[in-house]
């Protein structure tokens, strides 16, 4: 579903490389924690499947496609396929729940048919059937977070990326979030997930990627939080 | 829906842009309103010329009895004289395309009519006035011609062609023509100032919808059309604005000189309908280049 392929950036203005030299192939529908401490290159790597960024050298390839060779108008597509969550929620704060959620499927220009419909589905999935007339204000973070879960899952892309969705969150609500995530892998979609949450890590016993210094150190299935500790 | 998403979007957006708005929309209205009043000044060249053009010309005024012109020497024209001066006139067809002839009564008559109001017309006598031949040109540019063939001729005291004057009217209509070209080009100058700053400060108010709106994927088009759409309604309402200003100031204008001068044609609301749909479309051209660069710059994908 995602490949690197020895692949290796450098910001411009600064002398040590983000990632360098990385190979990783995540198989559809399966769910990765990439772990690591802050400036090892985990946001870096998530950005780079997006193109947000491009590669300095290597190649991303998503979907069997090379984000590197994408011309620019294309890029909408690629997004399309990729779901995303941040640590910061990023909702329009003048917008409801339900709004939050119908914006991303509007701005594709989408049928209000299909949005009446899917979006109450997928907010009683992220359980938030019943808040839909909430600003965001008005909600916790842990709900916030579900907003926004909501808002990149609504679409069904087959990838989920999510850049440590609890790093603004406690303890119980963080678990509560990733068993959401548990539960929307199981449904198919493909979740990379960076974070330095060790409980987490330790409790789902998922794929672990650990990163430092830009290079991958330890690959494991069933994985924990292990080193950076 | 997706046509209803988007009024919604570009609503919400000019709501929050108001002011920024508003002064989109002037700054279009001055430089339109400008920009027009410089056509609408060549298109009265054109007319003027065109009136100018259907009447006399080249006047040939002949001596009269006291004339101080000194070709005529204190003596007046004579019958032989006068006859010749119609004979070479008519052979100068096609050229000369006609000839009245206006006696010193008829010109005394004109001019009481023409200055009726005037302290002037009781100070003129009959005889003040000398008669004249009255020439139309088929081609009027080319009054010289006859102009040099009866400049100094026996029994001509003065050869006057219109051309000359109204050059000098037709000068200062350019000059006032240039000058309000060069205003409403630095007006306009303004207006895509300004409406790359507008694009610049809503693409800022409004980075969290953009930051999402390219991440879920939207296209390019669908991120900056509301922006374009804000710009191009406030061009809008500015064309409209600066049409009406014109044709309220045109409708009083020609109210004025229908009053004041009975003679002279003028342009009309209908000129005003003319050049409209010109300046909608440079303003609209602009419009929607400038902020189509604008987001270049500072919407990046």
């Amino acid at each position: 579903m995602i490949r690197f392929e020895n692949v290796s950036k450098v910001y411009p203005r600064s002398s040590r490389p983000a990632l360098s030299d990385i190979s990783l192939e995540i198989e559809r529908g399966e769910f990765v924690f990439v772990v690591g401490s802050s400036g090892s290159g985990k946001s870096t790597l998530l950005r780079l499947v997006l193109k947000e960024e491009g590669v300095t050298q290597g190649a991303v390839l998503v979907a069997g496609q090379e984000v590197g060779r994408l011309p620019q108008r294309k890029v909408p597509r690629l997004r399309r396929e990729i779901g995303t969550v941040f640590q910061d929620f990023r909702l329009l704060p003048n917008k409801t729940v339900y709004q939050n959620v119908a914006f991303a499927l509007q701005v594709l220009g989408r049928s209000r048919h299909a949005i009446r419909q899917v979006v109450p589905e997928t907010l009683e999935m992220v359980g938030l059937d019943g808040k839909e007339k909430r600003l965001p204000h008005e909600l916790s973070g842990g709900e916030q977070q579900r907003v926004a879960i909501a808002r990149a899952f609504v679409n069904k892309p087959p990838i989920l990326l999510c850049d440590e969705p609890t790093g603004n969150l406690d303890p119980t609500t963080s678990l509560d979030i990733v068993r959401l995530l548990d539960r929307i892998n199981r449904t198919g979609t493909t979740i990379v997930m960076a974070t330095h949450d060790d409980d987490i890590v330790d409790q789902l016993r998922k794929r672990v990627v650990e990163l430092k210094n830009g290079h991958i150190i330890r690959d494991e299935n069933k994985g924990v939080y292990g080193s950076g500790r | 829906m997706r046509l209803q998403f988007m009024l919604s979007e570009i609503w919400t957006g000019l709501r929050r842009n108001l002011s920024i708005a508003v002064s989109v929309m002037l700054v279009t209205t001055v430089s339109l309103y400008l920009l027009g009043l410089g056509l609408l000044l060549q298109r009265e060249v054109d007319t003027l010329k065109g009136f100018w053009y259907d009447r006399i010309q080249v006047s040939i005024f002949m001596c009269g009895d006291d004339s101080a012109e000194p070709n005529c020497a204190g003596r007046g024209v004579t019958d032989e004289q006068r006859t010749a001066l119609k004979d070479q006139l008519d052979q100068m067809k096609p050229l000369v395309k006609n000839v009245y002839f206006e006696s010193e009564q008829q010109a005394y008559d004109r001019f009481q009519e023409q200055f009726r109001n005037s302290p002037l017309a009781s100070s003129i006598r009959v005889g003040d006035i000398p008669q004249s031949y009255r020439v139309q040109l088929s081609d009027p540019t080319k009054y010289d011609v006859v102009v040099s063939a009866f400049q100094g001729a026996p029994g001509v005291g003065r050869v006057q062609d219109q051309q000359k004057t109204l050059d000098k009217l037709f000068t200062v209509m350019n000059g006032v023509t240039v000058a309000s070209l060069g205003l409403a080009f630095i007006m306009i100058i303004c207006a895509v100032l300004l409406m790359a700053t507008t694009i610049r400060q809503a693409a800022f108010t409004r980075r969290r919808e953009t930051g999402i709106m390219k991440l879920v994927g939207a296209s390019n088009l669908t991120i900056r059309l509301p922006f374009v759409m804000e710009i191009v309604l406030a061009t809008l309402v500015g064309v409209g604005a600066s049409v009406g200003l014109l044709y309220a100031t045109i409708h009083y204008l020609t109210g004025y000189v229908a009053r004041e001068l009975p003679d002279v044609a003028i342009v009309g609301a209908g000129d005003v309908w003319v050049v409209a749909p010109t300046l909608a479309a440079i303003m609209l051209i602009i419009a929607i280049v400038t902020s189509w660069a604008t987001l270049r710059r500072y919407l990046r994908v």
